[in-house]
């Protein structure tokens, strides 16, 4: 934010300097050179935000592929660049390269737009994480109040692209992926919601700065260890990843929602799961394990360190568990996820309101 | 309101099928109303086929019915010619038989167990069961010059001896395969996930069994205690010591703890073979290989043998020529997909690849 002003400042002067009377159209009291000089830096932003996402994924795909192959008595990919490391830059060249099919019979416009529509929340997701407090510039492109409710509607929009691509498909196979991925938002939506109100509870602050701030003392995940464990199940869901992914069980609905889609359209899913991967393990670290907070390295260095432990444990699930079926999970979702994150809202707020009134 | 099926085509492309398999499925929502399997998608006419060369050229087409233990295959044509013509087979060749065969049990079971993780979404088993495969392959191939279709007995014995080294190869591949086999099963025994979904699913009754004929590690998972090489012991089965393991739930968690328990007992006849295993010839020097065209046949036979699938014989008929009048091949995986139906009605889509996959189906075989 202080980056903003400083630029927009800068702007002005040279506006004002140059005798240019720009100042007769204003908005919201700010003249509109301003608002001008915001938008370029918004976007300017928002592209590196964009760049910063896309090399955690290329980076996390690349652990991904090893640690799995090391897993499975396998090497990996070890051919494009040194130790195999630009392989996935050359998928995705190979991806570009494909035909883009879209099926006859398929709702084309639906069809096109779906991976869009799971990928840019992800990457949007990544504006909202406050990724260490430097004392001239908060490393986070959107610093305001109600960060959490940005977050939790990033998260939940990328499924209402998974169900538009499998119903769009026209195909059997994409259908039911789309409709397990419906039940399956529902079964772990409300328990993660109700697990991160807890939070915010607890931290009297829908501000992720704040919440980062409130746990100096204590991480959040001593307090709310039920909560935690809520929340770490709901996002293994939403990513679909085994245990939970239903959405598209390779053995079973071939591919799930994504069946029909080829070519880079299917390689955005992929990256869109990969991102929201990392996006998962750093909100984890945000919301309770103290964010940036840590004695000795900068808190970037802790973030960062935090996220990929994360990261490396939802790996380790992957490669290590069976799929569940349908109804187990939504039996796992609404009779045991659900009365837990009540339970635990019920603790987190008698913890907040003996707090207030110790204090 | 009136109930709303969706009909959907699983296979002949799908990856859960293990080949060609199609079923129709009709589902209400998640559960499956009704399912039809549909099958001659890799029908190769392998019957027909060695109806028309001499009797030793047929052994390739028996190779390629289950390409995953081609040895049992090959064993169940040869019992039977040799049965047909009165053959004296050697005693070493006989040894050297029971001991491919039950390598290749192992290692058919082995194929199984890492395309069945995969059908319950585990990835990493898989892995692992190629590899412990992959030793048993390159034993074969030390043993018969091949890795996967061998073309290794012949009518009077076998193509070629067990060397020496083979026989290092074999005790070194027994001396730690029963506690990589634990480690691998403990990946599926110890997941609450795996047993959860597949306690109580694909249920077959006894009555069921019997009815569609099912044998094998499903007929012994459904509490019947029927094992070929047991009952009417062939080859040396009645000199070593084995078990027929016995579950009596018949869920595909029963099936899984079956071929489990029976790749242990091969690794167990594996090493007595070596213990017991003659010098001597190994083929039957009257019917060295130029002979072996000549043959020449009157009559029917019929030996059953025990393949890792189930029961698996071929009916022969000779007319008397140098080529069989009648090849008629018992495949078990056919007789075990008849009761697909039974096993899937009134469950769930996913456990529609838990229980064809427990069937262990190789389509080379089921289409012949």
């Amino acid at each position: 934010m202080t980056l903003f002003f400083f630029l927009m400042s800068i702007l002005y002067g040279i506006l004002k300097f140059l005798h240019i009377n720009f100042v007769p159209f204003t908005y919201a009291g700010y003249p509109i050179g301003l608002w001008i000089a915001y938008l370029i830096v918004a976007v300017v932003e928002v592209l590196l935000v964009f760049i910063i996402a896309m090399i955690v994924v290329v980076i996390l795909v690349y652990v991904f592929r090893k640690y799995m192959a090391d897993v499975q008595n396998r090497i990996g990919p070890n051919r494009v660049g040194k130790w195999g490391t630009l392989q996935l830059i050359a998928d995705v060249f190979k991806l570009i390269q494909k035909q883009d099919i879209t099926p006859k019979t398929a709702d084309r416009i639906a069809f096109r737009v779906a991976p869009y529509i799971v990928f840019t929340p992800v990457v949007l997701g990544f504006m909202v994480i406050p990724f260490g407090n430097v004392s001239i510039l908060n490393l986070m492109v959107v610093n305001f109040n109600y960060t959490i409710l940005f977050l939790v509607a990033f998260m939940t929009v990328a499924p209402v692209g998974e169900i538009i691509g499998g119903l769009s498909s026209h195909n059997k196979f994409s259908l039911y992926g789309a409709l397990r991925s419906a039940a399956q938002d529902m079964a772990y939506e409300v328990p993660m919601l109700i697990s991160l109100i807890s939070v915010v509870i607890l931290a009297g602050s829908y501000s992720a700065v704040d919440i980062v701030r409130a746990q100096h003392l204590i991480p959040f995940v001593i307090p709310e260890i039920l909560g935690f464990i809520v929340f770490f199940l709901a996002m293994i869901a939403r990513q679909s990843i085994p245990p939970f992914d239903l959405p598209e069980s390779g053995s079973e609905l071939v591919s799930g929602f994504s069946t029909e889609y080829s070519g880079m359209r299917y390689g955005i899913f992929y990256m869109a799961n990969f991102g929201f991967m990392a996006l998962a393990s750093f909100v984890i670290a945000v919301m309770y394990f103290g964010g940036w907070e840590g004695p000795v390295f900068p808190g970037t260095v802790w973030l960062i360190i935090k996220g990929a432990i994360f990261m490396i444990i939802f790996l380790l699930v992957w490669v290590s568990l069976g799929r569940v079926r349908v109804d187990q999970l939504l039996n796992l979702g609404w009779k045991y996820l659900l009365p837990i994150s009540i339970v635990n809202l019920l603790i987190s707020s008698a913890l907040a309101i003996y707090l207030t009134g110790v204090f | 309101m009136e109930e709303k099926v969706i009909e959907v085509n699983f296979g002949p492309q799908h990856p859960s099928t293990h080949g060609v398999l199609r079923i129709k499925v009709k589902l209400d929502g998640e559960i499956i109303v009704d399912a039809q399997p549909i099958i001659g998608y890799l029908h190769r006419n392998a019957e027909k086929l060695s109806e028309m060369g001499t009797y030793p050229k047929a052994l390739i087409y028996m190779d390629r019915l289950d390409y995953v233990a081609a040895m049992n295959m090959e064993l169940g044509y040869v019992l039977a010619v040799e049965n047909l013509m009165d053959v004296q087979v050697p005693e070493r060749a006989q040894w050297i038989r029971m001991l491919v065969v039950e390598l290749n049990r192992i290692a058919s079971h082995l194929v199984w167990l890492g395309t069945h993780g995969l059908d319950m979404g585990m990835l990493t088993p898989f892995f692992y069961c190629w590899r412990e495969r992959e030793r048993i392959l390159r034993i074969f191939d030390e043993i018969t010059g091949s890795r996967l279709l061998y073309n290794y007995m012949s009518i009077g014995g076998v193509y070629s001896d067990v060397t020496p080294k083979a026989l290092e190869m074999i005790k070194e591949w027994e001396s730690d395969f029963v506690d990589k086999l634990n480690e691998i099963g403990s990946i599926f025994q110890k997941s609450y996930i795996y047993v959860a979904r597949t306690k109580g699913v694909g249920k077959l009754s006894r009555d069921d069994i019997i009815s569609y004929g099912v044998t094998g590690p499903m007929q012994r998972a459904s509490g019947m205690k029927r094992d070929v090489r047991k009952d009417t012991p062939y080859l040396f089965y009645d000199r070593v010591n084995f078990e027929v393991p016995v579950r009596e739930e018949g869920d595909v968690y029963a099936r899984f703890l079956v071929r489990m328990e029976e790749m242990r007992q091969s690794a167990k006849i594996v090493s007595q073979v070596i213990e017991k295993m003659p010098e001597g010839e190994f083929y039957n020097k009257k019917y060295s290989k130029p002979m072996l065209v000549r043959l020449k046949a009157n009559g029917e036979s019929y030996v059953p043998t025990e393949s890792p699938k189930g029961e698996f014989g071929i009916y022969i008929i000779g007319d008397g020529s140098s080529i069989p009048y009648r090849v008629r091949i018992r495949s078990p995986s056919f007789a075990n997909l008849s009761s697909v139906p039974t096993m899937l009605k009134g469950y769930k889509i996913a456990d529609l690849t838990a229980s064809i996959s427990s069937i262990d189906p190789v389509f080379g075989e089921v289409d012949r």
